[in-house]
């Protein structure tokens, strides 16, 4: 009898840590015979989870900034942040969001240095949303003095962050979640709005017109808070505000096979469909004010 | 008691497999430090599956947003114990096929592909390893200018 209850125990404690290791995510791993093609066909859900966990937006900007040979310039960045005891668990989310993105900015101009008050805010925001855990804060501090491993930094800088993404939708906190990839994606939209301004560059206009489909996204993934309170529903009317100024802006697609040489051993593959913005001055003219204006507005919560 | 001390060997495999690390840190670390000077990185995958049962389709499905302009780089890093090497295969949003990391018909697996991306979009990156064998890797996708 007595082994009898020795072995259900150890049963039932291995089948829970099974269970608990079962329940990650595709992206820690899949285990054999499950998620084949045909069960996981694309759905508009999945697309929508891929929005989940995107940080890497403003890197993204800037990798495209960077192709067209344009300058950095500091003042894109939202150094006027304000994280009064006032703000709660919304606005600092988002600031963490915004926050991201400008680290990611600086990141990828490799002006690790001058991060240093930058990464400051968003460890002080980490800790006052209990997420500090999730940040390797002195190896960042440390990378981004040496500047001398820049990959390691993007690496650590934007797996923290989806961390904490992945620790806020299984905690119930989804929301927050939601906010800082807000944030992250309206400063990163700022940086390119701004930058077009001055540099009008055809491959920013493209760019920036094919937000459209995700920020049709973003608006999915906030709307079940939208009449949460106050903020959620202010927040989602500027979302749509953005939207709305995108609603004559298109997208068409030419079609074409791919070609593929291998070179040094890399095997490099040319896409020959391509998809195209159809987008007035006009239009992008008020996505850019609109763009301003929301971000101006979050920033100054 | 022998025979349930032998039930409780029985299942620690099982378990074993369940509660493995996905990925390991030094893998991940060698494969990030393997992309090359001009890549920066952008976003990884980690991928450990067991053998196959059927051998049909890869079984390790993500969505990725990628951008026209952009060249990213997916390099593929294998796990030493790996039966067989990770490949890759990424299909747009009509399941058209983009590109393949391995060339079936001469057997050659390249771990690095460089994707010249002209069309806006979220694609479908599907992984798993050569005979459906099982293994554990890490693919790094990075932006290359």
């Amino acid at each position: 009898m007595k082994a009898r209850i020795v072995f259900l125990v150890l049963f039932v404690v291995l089948i829970i840590s099974s269970c608990r290791n079962a329940s990650k995510k595709p992206e820690d791993f899949v285990l054999a015979g499950t998620g084949s093609l045909t069960e996981s066909q694309k759905s508009g859900s999945e697309a929508i989870e891929e929005i989940y966990g995107y940080y890497s937006s403003s890197l993204e900007i800037a990798n495209l900034f960077q192709v067209a040979g344009l300058p950095f310039s500091s003042d894109y960045l939202a150094s006027s942040i304000n994280i009064s005891e006032q703000s709660g668990s919304f606005e600092k989310a988002l600031y963490l969001g915004i926050l991201g993105a400008d680290l990611g900015y600086l990141n990828m101009y490799e002006k690790t240095g001058t991060s240093m008050e930058l990464i400051t805010s968003i460890e002080k925001l980490a800790v006052e949303l209990n997420v500090s855990q999730f940040f390797d804060f002195d190896n960042i501090k440390r990378l981004s003095l040496n500047r001398s491993d820049l990959d390691s930094l993007l690496f650590l800088s934007l797996n923290s962050y989806k961390r904490i993404d992945e620790y806020l939708r299984e905690y119930n906190k989804a929301e927050l979640s939601t906010l800082i990839i807000i944030g992250a994606w309206i400063e990163a939209q700022y940086f390119a709005t701004q930058v077009i301004k001055q540099y009008p560059e055809e491959l920013l206009k493209d760019r920036i017109g094919e937000q459209k489909y995700l920020l049709n996204d973003l608006i999915s993934i906030v709307s079940p808070y939208c009449s949460q309170d106050d903020k959620f529903i202010e927040l989602c009317k500027y979302l749509r505000n953005v939207a709305a100024k995108y609603n004559n802006v298109n997208i068409s697609y030419t079609k074409g096979e791919p070609t593929s040489t291998v070179k040094n051993g890399i095997l490099v593959v040319t896409q020959t469909e391509t998809s195209m913005v159809e987008m007035t001055d006009e239009q992008l003219k008020e996505i850019i004010e609109i763009t301003g204006i929301v971000r101006n507005k979050l920033i100054s919560n | 008691m022998k025979k349930y001390l032998l039930g409780f060997l029985f299942l620690l495999p099982v378990t074993g497999v369940l509660s493995a690390q996905s990925v390991p840190d030094q893998l991940i670390s060698k494969c990030l430090h393997s992309t090359g000077p001009a890549a920066k990185y952008l976003k990884d995958f980690r991928i450990q599956l067991g053998k196959a049962a059927s051998e049909s389709e890869f079984r390790y499905k993500a969505n990725m947003s990628l951008w026209k302009n952009t060249r990213y780089r997916f390099t593929m890093c294998t796990a030493d114990d790996s039966a067989g090497q990770l490949i890759l295969n990424i299909l747009d949003d009509l399941n058209k096929p983009v590109l393949s990391s391995y060339d079936t018909k001469t057997g050659t697996i390249y771990p690095y592909v460089d994707l010249i991306c002209n069309k806006s979009g979220i694609y479908q990156v599907y992984f798993d390893f050569t005979g459906y064998q099982s293994g554990s890797g890490v693919t790094i996708v990075s932006m290359i200018q």
